[in-house]
């Protein structure tokens, strides 16, 4: 049953990132320069005369600009509109959008951001996950085959990838790269760093399982029959390392979602005009009144936690455990068993 | 069993976090009391600052935190009133000006003796200025106190009489010398023959041995944590009733490097003041904590210095770059000044808060503001127009603009990142010339590496605060002049390059020249009509300063100029 | 084995040069140094010459290496350019801090987390461990940096505890070290809670299979009370996978915890770190990443020399070969 939740969760999270354009209602960089930090639009059935309506809001008025206050003008109705100009739900009046999460400091819908936040996040996570997965089974089944001094200087070179403080990495890259990136080659950045700091995750398991396997009398047999090594590792090793390697891609999926906002920190992550959860908590750990007044901007915080959440129910017989740790990639993942 | 390990693990916690409730913090004064004024003397001021200092020794460093334990700590000859900008006396007691301008006289108070008992005497005059000038130390204060390139010659006459000269008439003269702290000869003089000393009162050494002319002393630095100073007995400066100065008995600097819990500590009393202004976004909370009467918000008026936004116009700076051909155009600046909407700009960067400038003074600068000044319009279509004229203009439909050779017209925009009034400033820019068709990429880099862009004029653009630290004009050569080091456009050139650069530097040369009050301002009307036409810095929006400080402190002279309320460290004091 | 502590302790030493090498050269790389850093615009370039002179900032990377390595090899790793200062000292200052933090840290962590592993391995079905499983997903899942400033802002409102620093100004009534554990309290609970999280569901997994494991069923149908069972027996067995933990877990804690330690002000070597990061102040960012390298690389081995001592299955595959 909580697997199942655990999967729903995920699921959704999947087709609202899939059907962004359609979902959000506004376009991710488009912003409402007297609604920044707007609070949530409420969306009501019966205005303040008590008479019903079809679902409406109450458009916000700036009541005090530099203290960012705002109330609602109960004299305005704005009808929403379902599946008007290509969009789910948006407001009728374009006057009065409609903020389902409130607005960030640029005056953006965060909801619309989140949406498409989550394209950015969960693709750039999955692209990683597998990137990391390609290596780390490359490497640890070539160090388990093999043996020897083979073995022995992949999985030091692993040690030095895990121990190395990922943070100087990203800055050293940021400094060496154009000052300009496009979000595309950023992508392609995070996607390539993280598969490489997530990589002797997987590398390490899949060694250890090929070394034990390789010694079973199946794999014995099969050298005996004549099958060559590449045969011997990919027809009967690595399948063996399957059910590791497919609880390694889940775990590594939301450690990445958490580390992307980290390395916004040093520069690296997106430029600010494109929505990801990185770039909007990053956003939201520099407004000083976030935890007081305007908290939806933690939005991306909770839909990262309903994210992990997903996965850890989706697996949690699977005996294996998520966590975020002090927001360095490398020490993001480790298995429970 | 669980349940009881628990139990007592959050009992540990409520009799830690208990403690808290029953034990304020009490001030251990030592020379409680009112002075006859009604001001109260003892106590402790509790102030923040956001980073560590670099040394103890002002020539070495000339950051924010630096330049805090230099102005508790040392003392100047003269002090240019924050609040007022009339310069009063500190270590001079009088001055007298001769030879048009060019020569100094200042008398030194009598009986002033260093915080280690020393006597102060006109030798330590000397010992600031040839410290200042030493090749070997390279002192960061050595750009700011010469004239035209030229340093000023020192004499003294007697122990208590120094001669300043000016190498050329020099119109705001003594203002200068604020600038400059007096260190003990009797202390640093063998570091300066060594040749070391730019190294020595370096943060290891120990407090004790930082001796001083300040209202306060030193007395602990503890790293990453705090700087705790106690009032220095030998003071030399009395307050209006005669009493001892300082008020405060103590003085502790939390080095507090995040923003948020500055803030917080702010708000919640366990600090008495910031030593800047509070960020756009804190006004709210702040304005709640006011309301409830934990602390009290004061509007300080605009900024005089707004954020600055300037091309790199060195000749050749950009190679074979085809857009060689229109990035150092006037009328790019100038259609980019016309684009952005001030308002919006205001509004977005600072809630609001910020008035429009059009040139390089804000209407805070009370004597050398020229409200005669043209405002530039926000006219999208006369942007356009002007764009239009340096062969920029949409080729391709496409609602972007494209050069003769249907080249993008695009530059990248250097900022500094961590500074939200940048960062956002930045943004809106770019949104802004998006809708004349101009596309900006935004770069934030570390205020180091963006430096480091600009000394080598490796950048496009850049968005940076090129902060003036006096008002006076004639202070701030580095800026105005074509060889300045705070030339931004095109730093530290050997000839002026273009005709209004070269007609500028004729036009301050004079301005500096002349004592005639009246005919400074006309000169530099000139130099601001210029510069308007040209626009080599572009400015969009000076912001109201506000400043916050707890309940407890009083006697304050607040200034818009930082540190807003602590310039004149002396005389703030706080109810105990 | 002692060969093969002798090779990994060998392996730990190049690990450690390794990493400080890297980080220097990169950092050294950078555009922007501890002058442009400190001078601010505004210095003339005759000026910021003859500071990079006097840091020694104007030799090529080559030579500056050179020079950093001839001297590490003398145990001297230069000199901060901050704080004036051999970072040989500075380190141990503020890694000191750190360990009061991390030690706290751990202790909350294991106080909380283990026991309440206990109950959710041991009984999967009730309300109660269902309530702490969802406890531990919703900490493990939150970014650390926002659960420090949600502390931070925590205490700030209620007002019970200091919220930035390691100690107050002047010793207050109760004495340093009640002081200390103030303020020790916030900063230690943001560390904590994900930990005990993670030690929660690492014990809750690996109590679940011991109860399972047919020793405990013979121990119950001897009629040994099932709480003594539980607590004794299956504790016992089920601590091993988690003491496999505690090595990596205290040298990932001794290297520093960046985003608590900036938000909560504590002068520990991950807030040192970022003070040299920001200054440019390459020795000392080669320092403190060398001394983090060395902290998780200790905490590496003594993982695996734990799990080799407690699990001979672990020890063949780790030390087969050495």
């Amino acid at each position: 049953m909580t697997r199942d939740v655990g999967a729903a969760l995920v699921a959704l999270a999947l087709v609202a990132a899939g059907a962004a354009p359609i979902v959000a209602p506004h376009a991710p960089d488009s912003h409402f320069s007297q609604l920044l930090n707007a609070p949530p639009t409420i969306v009501r059935l019966v205005d303040a005369g008590g008479r019903w309506h079809a679902p409406f809001i109450y458009p916000w008025r700036l009541v005090n600009q530099l203290e960012q206050r705002y109330e609602e003008d109960r004299s305005t109705i704005a009808p929403l509109a379902w599946f008007s100009g290509g969009k789910l739900l948006r407001s009728s009046n374009d006057e009065a959008p409609l903020l389902l999460l409130g607005a960030d400091n640029y005056g953006r819908d965060v909801f619309t951001r989140l949406i498409f936040g989550a394209r950015t996040s969960l693709a750039l996570a999955i692209a990683s996950a597998f990137g990391a997965m390609f290596i780390g089974v490359s490497l640890g089944a070539a160090a388990g085959f093999s043996g020897g001094a083979v073995d022995e200087v992949l999985m030091r070179a692993t040690d030095f990838v895990m121990v190395l403080p990922a943070i100087y990495v990203a800055l050293a890259l940021r400094s060496v790269l154009p000052l300009v990136l496009t979000p595309g080659q950023v992508f392609a950045l995070l996607a390539a760093i993280f598969a490489i700091v997530g990589a002797p995750f997987v590398a390490r398991g899949v060694r250890a399982i090929v070394r034990s396997e390789r010694r079973l009398d199946y794999a014995a047999a099969a050298e005996a029959l004549g099958a060559s090594d590449a045969r011997l590792l990919v027809r009967h090793l690595i399948p063996a390392a399957r059910g590791f390697i497919a609880v390694q891609i889940t775990l590594l999926v939301p450690a990445f979602i958490i580390a992307e906002a980290t390395l916004s920190y040093v520069g690296l992550g997106f430029p600010d005009a494109v929505a990801s959860w990185g770039t909007m908590l990053h956003d939201a750990s520099t407004n000083i009144r976030v935890f007081a007044d305007f908290p939806w901007l933690l939005s991306p915080a909770a839909a990262m936690f309903l994210v992990v959440l997903g996965v850890n129910l989706a697996l949690q017989d699977a005996g294996t455990v998520v966590f975020a740790e002090s927001g360095e990639p490398r020490r993001g993942v480790k298995s429970g068993s | 069993m669980c349940r009881q390990l628990f139990l007592a693990a959050v009992a540990a916690i409520c009799t830690i976090a208990g403690a808290a409730c029953g034990s304020n913090t009490t001030s251990n004064a030592t020379t409680a009391g009112a002075s006859r004024s009604g001001i109260p003397r003892g106590g402790e001021l509790l102030v923040s600052v956001r980073s560590e200092p670099r040394s103890f020794n002002r020539h070495a460093a000339r950051d924010t935190t630096t330049s805090l334990v230099s102005n508790l700590t040392q003392s100047r000859l003269v002090r240019v009133n924050q609040a007022t900008q009339a310069v009063e006396p500190l270590l001079a007691e009088s001055w007298t000006t001769e030879d048009q301008g060019r020569q100094l006289t200042l008398s030194l108070r009598r009986d002033v003796v260093f915080s280690d008992g020393h006597p102060f005497t006109a030798d330590d005059v000397l010992f600031a200025f040839e410290s200042v000038y030493d090749e070997k130390t390279g002192s960061v204060l050595a750009d700011s106190l010469q004239e035209g390139g030229k340093k000023l010659q020192v004499s003294a006459t007697d122990p208590h009489t120094v001669v300043v000269t000016f190498p050329a008439a020099f119109a705001p003269g003594i203002r200068l010398l604020d600038s400059l702290p007096i260190l003990p000869r009797h202390k640093l003089e063998g570091a300066l023959k060594a040749g070391t000393f730019r190294k020595a009162w370096s943060l290891d050494t120990p407090p004790s041995e930082i001796v001083g002319l300040g209202p306060f002393l030193l007395i602990e630095y503890q790293p990453g944590q705090r700087l705790v100073f106690t009032r220095n007995p030998k003071y030399f400066a009395k307050a209006p009733d005669g009493g001892a100065l300082p008020y405060l008995d103590r003085v502790v600097a939390e080095i507090i490097p995040d923003q948020s819990a500055e803030l917080l500590r702010l708000e919640s009393g366990q600090l008495d003041m910031m030593t800047s202004e509070i960020s756009p976004e804190a006004y709210a909370p702040l304005k709640r904590a006011a309301d409830e009467g934990r602390v009290k918000l004061l509007d300080l008026g605009v900024s005089r210095n707004a954020d600055a936004f300037w091309f790199n116009l060195k000749p050749g700076a950009f190679g074979e770059d085809p857009r060689a051909g229109w990035l150092q155009r006037d009328e790019l600046r100038r259609a980019i000044s016309m684009a952005v909407d001030r308002k919006l700009f205001a509004d977005t960067v600072f809630f609001g808060a910020g008035v429009p400038v059009y040139g390089p003074e804000t209407p805070a600068n009370k004597i050398w503001y020229w409200p005669g000044l043209p405002q530039t319009p926000h006219d999208a279509a006369a942007a356009k127009q002007l764009l239009a004229s340096i062969g920029l203009s949409d080729r391709n439909g496409d609602g972007m603009l494209e050069d003769a050779q249907n080249r993008p017209a695009r530059f990248t925009l250097l900022t500094q990142k961590g500074r939200p009034n940048l960062e956002r400033g930045a943004a809106v820019i770019r949104d802004e010339l998006k809708k004349i068709g101009l596309t900006v990429d935004v770069a934030a880099l570390d205020a180091g590496a963006v430096i480091d862009q600009l000394l080598h004029a490796k950048y496009e653009a850049l968005y940076f605060n090129a902060d003036k630290s006096d008002l006076d004009p004639g202070t701030n050569p580095d800026f105005w002049f074509s060889f300045g080091s705070a030339h931004m456009w095109n730093l530290e050139e050997k000839a002026p390059v273009t005709d209004w650069e070269k007609k500028i530097d004729e036009l301050m040369a004079r301005q500096i020249a002349t004592l005639d009050e009246a005919e400074r301002k006309t000169i530099y009307n000139d130099v601001q009509k210029i510069f308007y036409e040209h626009q080599p810095i572009v400015y969009f929006v000076a912001p109201r300063i506000y400043v916050a400080h707890s309940s407890r402190v009083v006697n304050l002279t607040p200034s818009e100029y930082r540190p807003q309320l602590f310039w004149r460290p002396e005389t703030v004091a706080v109810v105990h | 084995m002692i060969r093969y502590f002798a090779r990994r302790l060998a392996f730990a030493l190049v690990l450690v040069i390794g990493v400080s090498s890297a980080t220097l050269m990169l950092t050294r790389l950078a555009p922007g140094d501890f002058i442009t850093e400190s001078l601010g615009t505004g210095a003339s370039q005759q000026t910021i010459a003859q500071q990079r002179a006097r840091y020694g900032l104007d030799k090529s990377i080559g030579a500056q290496y050179r020079d950093w390595i001839a001297g590490a090899a003398r145990l001297d790793l230069g000199y901060s350019m901050q704080y004036g200062r051999p970072v040989r000292d500075l380190i141990p200052e503020r890694a000191a801090n750190t360990a009061i933090l991390a030690i706290t840290a751990l202790l909350f962590a294991t106080l909380i987390g283990l026991p309440l592993g206990v109950i959710t391995g041991s009984r999967r079905g009730g309300a109660m461990a269902g309530a702490i499983r969802a406890a531990s997903l919703v900490l493990l899942s939150m970014p650390p940096l926002l659960t420090s400033l949600f502390l931070v802002f925590l205490a700030a409102r209620t007002g019970w505890l200091p919220i930035s620093g390691m100690r107050s100004a002047t010793v207050p009534a109760g004495g340093a070290l009640i002081d200390l554990l103030r303020h020790l309290v916030v900063p230690a609970a943001a560390i904590a809670l994900p930990l005990a999280a993670m030690l929660e569901r690492l014990q809750a997994q690996a109590m679940s299979e011991v109860i399972r494991a047919p020793f405990v069923l013979a121990t119950l149908a001897r009629g040994v009370p099932q709480s003594r069972v539980l607590w004794r027996g299956a504790l016992k067995a089920a601590l091993r996978p988690v003491a496999g933990v505690y090595g990596l877990v205290i040298g990932s804690l001794l290297s520093g915890s960046f985003a608590v330690e900036v938000i909560t002000a504590w002068p520990g070597l991950g807030s040192l770190m970022l003070q040299a990061l920001r200054t440019r102040d390459i020795y000392l960012v080669a320092g403190c990443a060398g001394a983090g390298a060395l902290f998780l690389a200790c905490g590496t081995l003594v993982s695996d020399v734990a799990l080799a001592a407690v699990d001979p299955r672990v020890s063949d595959l780790r030390t087969e070969r050495a």
